[in-house]
Order: structure tokens, then C-alpha cells, then sequence
């Protein structure tokens, strides 16, 4: 899966504007979206938002978890444990570049919420690099990882499966079972 | 699946694929062997005499390739025998448990675990030990490197990377440049790249004119 597909997914998730025109309720195969009154905040699909932001139709609000505040606590849980920390949102790098790229004016400190994002991400891949040696290591038959969000998981996802291939193969050299087939003439 | 065409891996275990690139280049490494028996007139083909009806005398050592000594092998007529590679041998897998990641496993023949894994097909008398003890090295080298291989190949962006390379044999070559591969969409994706249309490489290499060369 590339990036952009999983980028795409992303877009689904519903974030908070404020159009500064009015339309009735539309009705899309997806659900129902508006209506759409000037200066009421109301709930659409990132792609939508992204598209009225660059019409300059409207104001994107930040979601709550995009907060100075809150993204340096949930980058310090991250680097203290251990384990994964579960993340505000399943796509969390994907709408902060999003978001970040496209309605920059409307977020306060947009740079250092990049700067954390980045900082939050860089934590978590090596974690999960660190948790992908040692289950390599100890040729561990299982491992569960909690909290990952689908553009780790596919960022990493082929290198490892194709190691953990590699050593499968070289694992069943371990045991030569049966005799190998020869033709006698 | 952005990919019209997929490459056939190398086979698994004592097994070849036969339309694997991989396994047929591995499979011209070669090995040395003795002539169990007199080979009548294959001494030029063997480079071994001028003559095209001098036949290599019993006993004489040979270096075969694989796909040769796999086919002239066989326990009851007695053709060749083969023996190991100095680097399957007890010397150098003392090496490998020292520290894997100091061996160049390119400079030792650029399919080391292919060729390790097909050797186990010649069933030597001292065999089942060798065999496993061979599996076990091979798979502990793999485990060894394979922490410098992830780490050397998710955090090299946009940097010459054949320093790294050198050192790896053909396998850990292709991991490498998945994880390079990984890393790079990652990145362009996050530059924006992703978004852009750019023109692709196959048709840069057609070496068309430009339209602006065209006009004037």
C-alpha cells in the first residue's frame, strides 16, 4: 500500500469548519452532509474541507488533539513507556500534514505542532524497529503491538515480512524430512 | 498493486524456482568436486585439456557449477562427489558466531545463503550434521544482520548508499532495497510529492525532444 492510498483513507475522518456560504443538506452516496449556513460550524470529511478551504470557502478548526499542549504530553508518555501509547487519532500524521499543508492560517503554532508530530512519529518507529529486531532476534513465533497506526504498519510492513520470508525459508533447511527425489536409469 | 509484472523469487529451501532470476545466476556459482570416475572426452568442456577426445582422469579435482554437480550427482554411480565451500566449512563459521556484521558476504560469493541452502541437496555421508549445523549458522548470520540491514536501510534518505551495500550478498541486497523503497515513499509522500504527476522514468530515457526544441 503507497502512502498516498493510506493518505486516502485518511480523508474520511471528519473534522469541524465554518463555511462562509450557505447550501441545503446534500445527499451523498457516503451519508449526508450540511447544511451549510455561514458562520455555523458543522462536520465534514477531510477531503471535502480541504477542497472548500482552497475554494477560500471556509475556516478549518483544529481538532481539540492538535494543541501544543496536548501533543507534547503525548509525546512524553510516548518516549517514557515502552509500549505504544494509543494516538487521539488513527491517522494522526496524515491529517496533521493535511491539515498543516492546506490551513496552516488557521492553526495557532502550526510549526511546533509539526516539530511534535515529527518528534512523536520519529519515537514510534523506533520503537517499533527496536520490537521488529528483537521478535527477529528471539524468533518469536507471535507478537501483538497495541496502538499502531496504519502508516507505520505500511511503512515498515513489507521489509518485515519479507525478513521474517527469508527466515522461514532458511528454517525449513532444519529439517531435511524426506529423501530427495532422484531418478535412477 | 502498482506493479504490472512480478519477479519470481529464489526458491525455498532445498528447491529452486525455475524461473527465478536469482536461482539461475546462484546456481553458476561454483563448487569444488573430485571425478569419482574417468570422464571421457568432457576434459575441454571442464577446461582441463586441449584435445577434444582427452577424458579427465579418476580423481582429478574439478570446480563444477551448481547446476552441474546437481545434475551429476547421484549416491549409486558414483560421477563426482562434491565438498564444501571453504566458507560452509567450521573455520568460518566460527566467524560468523564471532560477529556477523564484519563478513563481507558479497566478496564470498553474492549468494551465500541460496548457495547454503542448495547444497544441503548433496547427501554427503557426514551430511546431517554438517546440514545442521550449516541451517543454524546461516539462519543466526541472517538474524545478526539483519538489525544493521533495517536500520542502515530506513534512515539512509537521498544518500549514496554502496558503501553500505557492499557488504551484502544478494538476498540481504533485495530486503535492503524494499526498506529503501519504504523509506523514499514515506518521504516523498510527505514532501507532496506523492500528489504531483511527473513524468515517468521510461519515458525520460527516450531521449524525445521537448516541444520548445520542436518549435524554434
Amino acid at each position: 500500500m503507497e502512502p498516498a492510498e493510506v493518505e486516502f483513507l485518511a480523508e474520511k475522518e471528519l473534522v469541524t469548519i465554518v463555511p462562509n456560504f450557505s447550501l441545503d443538506r446534500i445527499h451523498l452516496i457516503g451519508g449526508d452532509l450540511g447544511p451549510f449556513n455561514p458562520g455555523l460550524p458543522v462536520e465534514v470529511p477531510v477531503w471535502l474541507a480541504i477542497n472548500l478551504k482552497q475554494r477560500q470557502k471556509c475556516r478549518l478548526i483544529p481538532p481539540e488533539w492538535m494543541d501544543v499542549g496536548k501533543l507534547e504530553e503525548i509525546r512524553d508518555q510516548e518516549r517514557k513507556k515502552d509500549t505504544f501509547t494509543p494516538m487521539p487519532s488513527p491517522y494522526y500524521m496524515e491529517l496533521t500534514k493535511l491539515l498543516l499543508n492546506y490551513a496552516s492560517d488557521n492553526i495557532p503554532r502550526a510549526d511546533e505542532i509539526r516539530t511534535l508530530v515529527k518528534d512523536t512519529w520519529d519515537t514510534r518507529m523506533a520503537k517499533l524497529r527496536l520490537s521488529a529486531d528483537s521478535f527477529v532476534r528471539q524468533q518469536e513465533a507471535h507478537a501483538k503491538l497495541d496502538n499502531l497506526t496504519l502508516m507505520e504498519i505500511n511503512s515498515t510492513g513489507t521489509f518485515l515480512t519479507q525478513a521474517l520470508d527469508h527466515m522461514y525459508k532458511l528454517r525449513t533447511n532444519l529439517q531435511p524430512g524426506e529423501s530427495s527425489h532422484s531418478q535412477d536409469f | 498493486m502498482s506493479e504490472a509484472y512480478f519477479p519470481v523469487g529464489p526458491g525455498l529451501g532445498m528447491e529452486e524456482n525455475f524461473l527465478s532470476l536469482d536461482d539461475i545466476l546462484m546456481s553458476q556459482e561454483k563448487l569444488p568436486g573430485r571425478a569419482e570416475s574417468a570422464l571421457p572426452r568432457l576434459a575441454v568442456m571442464l577446461g582441463r585439456g586441449a584435445g577434444s577426445a582427452e577424458s579427465v582422469p579418476e580423481g582429478s579435482k574439478l570446480e563444477i557449477p551448481l547446476w552441474l554437480a546437481k545434475g551429476l550427482h547421484d549416491s549409486k554411480r558414483r560421477i563426482i562427489s562434491v565438498e564444501l565451500p571453504k566458507i560452509y566449512k567450521e573455520a568460518w563459521r566460527t566467524v560468523f558466531s564471532a560477529d556477523a556484521n564484519v563478513v563481507d558476504l558479497h566478496k564470498m560469493g553474492p549468494y551465500y545463503y541460496g548457495f547454503g541452502s542448495q547444497l544441503l541437496n548433496f547427501e554427503n555421508p557426514e551430511n546431517p550434521e554438517i546440514a545442521q549445523t550449516d541451517s543454524v549458522c546461516s539462519l543466526q548470520t541472517f538474524i545478526a544482520r539483519f538489525r544493521r540491514i533495517m536500520d542502515s536501510s530506513q534512515n539512509a534518505y537521498n544518500e549514496d548508499t554502496s558503501a553500505l551495500v557492499a557488504r551484502l550478498d544478494e538476498l540481504e541486497r533485495a530486503l535492503f532495497q524494499v526498506g529503501q523503497k519504504g523509506l523514499n515513499d514515506f518521504q516523498c509522500w510527505e514532501k507532496g510529492q506523492a500528489s504531483q504527476i511527473t513524468a515517468s522514468s521510461l519515458v525520460q530515457n527516450y531521449g524525445k525532444r521537448k516541444l520548445a526544441e520542436v518549435d524554434g
